[in-house]
């Protein structure tokens, strides 16, 4: 038994370091898949940590209570809540006042909470730059400063009152800009807006004729008590800002998760291409092993080795990138402080990322991989090349095509296999890209927030949708190129036969790439409502599709491309000396 | 003369390693000619064979097919060249697997912009005048190795070529295959086919009118064969 892992261990080092090129790019299909997997799924853990650590390092409250009421009446009822049943602590009540702030000529809304030099027990904003407040500043909540481009020492003005910023804090308990929680007084729709404070005995000056709110925060005796409260206008928990402030990832995660699938999907396509060629490429050692007693299982064990293997470290390799692309990617808000990568990944999100790579390798090799080791030993050591299928339609209706077309046609028949995975790495692709387009095409119907800042939730799905559709890109160039050369070498023979009847170099350059092309027409086809259903199945709300045009030229450009991408190593293949093929091809 | 060559040389490498494959060779094919080249391996035939059917460039001189000059063709020209007045065949068939004895020899028809239908009656016609019609629905692998290169030689014959070029046509094949394809070049010959063939057999030689012999790339021997395609060198008439 250890003499065989042993000899399996030695074939597999060999093999890895034989075959580079494909090894580098297997790993590389995989690693996309898992690493835009790692990063969906890490996302949560970004998001609710530094929140974590944030409401601990402030003291932040289990409850905040805003009553719609203002003035004395506000007052009033926040009186009897501090007496409350589990009510253990409170600070507050604070006056806030829902105002507009300016700063570097762009405006957005702003909410003003006044405070007192003193600190409290409950809600002890952190300050990260600066000093606490004074009368005739402000502090800026760390997000919101960053969105406006605040700096300490810089002036600022709320509602015509200029006011110098002293410093820059966080808090937890509000969430981070641009949901703080701003609304026109007495109106129930939040708007995007920040938070600022500014010195207790300043906040009447800024309100002007605004009567004020105020704010209570609350300590329960059982923090996740707090769960069961009704959140509304009126009332919040710790927990509902921890959600609030999860919302700023949202629509990044769901593109990443999304997308995760279409790249699972691309990545299985490319490695079931690459695995194919390299199969064939060892069939001559498949006959060896089996001629000095080597078995069935041993064969398969011996090539299932190699993609674990390969599996495995992709899966390591896309959990490390992901995990360490999310915070530079997604950028957890500034709003929080401490570290997000203290601590190693989720064990479900190392387990996924496992799953997911080990399926993929294991999926795309298990055909060739079962395929190779039922092959006969006599036909394993000739070396001879799975005879190509016959289609016999297909090669009836290209006798009728021009010769180029006839070439291809006739091509793809040979090795159908090989067509559907183009099939399907264009119909990926035309599907993510549709996607995308979409997304990017919704308008904001109840973009309710007056500002010409971007909002932060918009900024962060675009990059993951960026992100997403360079790494769709890049893996289905990777999967045209290999599909086409993978072509090159098995139409060889057939087109160096061709051109030796006349094909011209051209038209057998031409063939080649049509092959490439024609599997992609019905991918590129249904692509395109794939990618609206996926968008419809995934959205919550009403989606709003582009124009046709729009749509068309996608389609279009996805053919083109892949065109472009095959007519390279098409063209190179065909530069080949025909006698040099024919003399290594025998038939 | 239907095909030319003036001192054609084909090398390769340079320095110490240079080769001579084909060196400076002078040949005159008339029409209705069948030329046997002769030699020992790696003496520059099947290169030869090569230049002539413009499937490789020379490294100098000139090659005429029909008084029409190839060497100096471009890559379009040389291959509607081969599609309409060269017919190949090769020692290991290339027969398209996936294809049928029919399909693979109304394939030159159809590159060559026939229309499907006449392809397929001129393949046939072919097929019969090999003597396999029955197996024209047959693929290359439910065919014997004489009854490929048979259909291989229909290939050639597709688009009426000029000339017939071989390259060893008979090295894969037993004796009793070796013979069909004997009667068949020279039922050929008979026919008024120009064709070179390229063989060590000297069988092959019994069929042609003209034997050359070549060593170290260059023409050793060149004679007429007087009385050849009587028949009564490769046996008896089935």
């Amino acid at each position: 038994m250890a003499g065989r892992l042993l000899f399996i261990c030695q074939l597999l080092v060999r093999d890895l370091r034989r075959r580079r090129t494909e090894t580098v790019l297997l790993l590389v299909a995989i690693t996309a898949a898992t690493a835009t997997l790692t990063l969906g799924l890490t996302l949560n853990e970004i998001a609710d940590r530094p929140y974590q650590q944030t409401r601990t390092a402030t003291a932040g409250p289990d409850v905040i209570v805003t009553p719609r009421t203002t003035g004395q009446a506000a007052l009033d009822e926040l009186a009897a809540r501090t007496t409350a049943a589990g009510v253990t602590d409170h600070s507050g009540p604070f006056p806030i006042a829902y105002l507009t702030m300016t700063a570097h000529g762009r405006s957005a809304h702003a909410v003003v909470e006044g405070r007192d030099d003193a600190p409290v027990s409950i809600d002890r904003p952190a300050v990260t730059d600066g000093t606490w407040v004074r009368p005739g500043g402000v502090v800026v909540e760390r997000a919101f400063a960053d969105a406006l481009g605040i700096r300490t020492g810089d002036t600022v003005s709320i509602d015509g009152h200029p006011l110098r910023v002293t410093g820059t804090a966080v808090t937890a308990a509000r969430a981070t800009y641009p949901y703080a929680g701003w609304h026109y007084s007495g109106s129930v729709l939040v708007e995007r807006g920040g938070l600022v404070w500014v010195d207790r005995s300043d906040i009447a000056t800024l309100a002007g004729s605004q009567s004020l709110s105020y704010t209570l925060n609350l300590k329960l005796a059982d923090p996740a008590a707090s769960a069961t409260y009704p959140v509304g206008d009126q009332l919040t928990t710790w927990q509902a800002i921890d959600r609030l402030n999860g919302r700023l990832y949202s629509d990044a995660q769901m593109t990443l998760l999304v997308g995760s699938w279409l790249l699972s999907g691309l990545a299985l396509a490319g490695v079931a291409g690459i695995v194919a060629g390299r199969i064939i490429g060892q069939r001559r050692r498949v006959g060896l092993l089996k001629a000095v007693g080597a078995g069935p299982a041993m064969i398969a064990a011996i090539h299932l080795a190699e993609y674990l293997v390969i599996g495995l470290a992709a899966a390591a390799t896309g959990l490390v990138t992901g995990w360490f692309a999310a915070p530079v990617l997604i950028r957890p808000s500034a709003g929080l402080i401490g570290s997000v990568n203290a601590q190693p990944p989720a064990l479900r999100t190392v387990i996924a990322a496992t799953a997911l790579a080990l399926t993929i390798a294991v999926a795309a090799t298990l055909v060739p991989v079962v395929r190779a080791a039922a092959t006969s030993t006599i036909h394993a050591l000739a070396d001879a090349a799975t005879p190509p299928r016959r289609r016999r339609w297909r090669i009836w209706l290209s006798r009728r095509l021009p010769t180029a077309l006839l070439i291809g046609v006739r091509i793809n028949a040979r090795r159908p296999r090989r067509a559907r995975l183009v099939t399907v790495n264009t119909l990926i692709t035309t599907t993510a890209l549709v996607a995308v387009l979409i997304v990017n095409t919704q308008a904001v119907h109840f973009d309710l927030g007056y500002t010409a800042l971007a909002n932060p939730r918009v900024e962060r799905g675009e990059q993951a949708t960026l992100v997403l559709t360079v790494v769709v890109c890049v893996l289905a160039l990777v999967n045209a190129v290999v599909s086409t050369w993978t072509a090159v070498l098995d139409a060889r023979q057939p087109l160096a036969v061709a051109r030796t009847l006349g094909a011209t170099p051209g038209q057998a350059g031409v063939g080649l790439a049509l092959a490439q092309l024609l599997p992609a027409v019905p991918g590129v086809a249904v692509g395109i409502p794939a990618g609206i259903g996926l968008v419809a199945f995934v959205s919550i709300g009403e989606v709003q599709y582009p124009p046709g045009s729009w749509l068309l030229a996608t389609a279009l450009g996805v053919l083109l491309a892949v065109a472009a991408l095959t007519a390279v190593p098409a063209m190179v293949a065909t530069r080949r000396p025909v006698v040099d093929t024919l003399r290594s091809a025998p038939t | 003369m239907v095909l030319r060559a003036r001192g054609l040389t084909r090398r390769y490498g340079r320095d110490s390693g240079l080769v001579r494959a084909v060196d400076e060779v002078d040949l005159d094919v008339p029409a209705g000619q069948a030329l046997a080249i002769m030699g020992p391996s790696g003496c520059g035939k099947s290169t030869l064979l090569h230049l002539l059917g413009g499937l490789q460039r020379p490294t100098g001189g000139q090659v005429w097919l029909a008084d029409r000059r190839i060497d100096t063709m471009s890559e379009w020209a040389s291959a509607r060249l081969r599609r309409d007045s060269l017919g190949f065949v090769f020692q290991s068939f290339h027969l398209m697997d996936e294809l049928t004895a029919m399909e693979n020899v109304e394939l030159a028809a159809l590159l060559a912009g026939q229309p499907p239908r006449r392809a397929r009656q001129r393949a046939l016609h072919l097929l019969e005048r090999v003597g396999l019609a029955d197996r024209a629905a047959h693929l290359p692998s439910a065919l014997s190795g004489g009854q490929r290169q048979r259909v291989a030689i229909a290939r050639a014959l597709c688009n009426e070529p000029l000339v017939v070029l071989a390259d060893e046509p008979t090295g894969n094949l037993d004796s009793a295959a070796t013979l069909d394809v004997l009667r068949l070049f020279e039922e050929l010959h008979t026919a008024g086919q120009t064709l070179v063939v390229v063989t060590h057999d000297p069988r092959i030689a019994a069929v042609a009118d003209r034997v050359i012999s070549m060593r170290d790339g260059a023409f050793a021997d060149d004679r007429q064969v007087v009385g050849a395609a009587t028949g009564t060198v490769y046996g008896r008439r089935r």
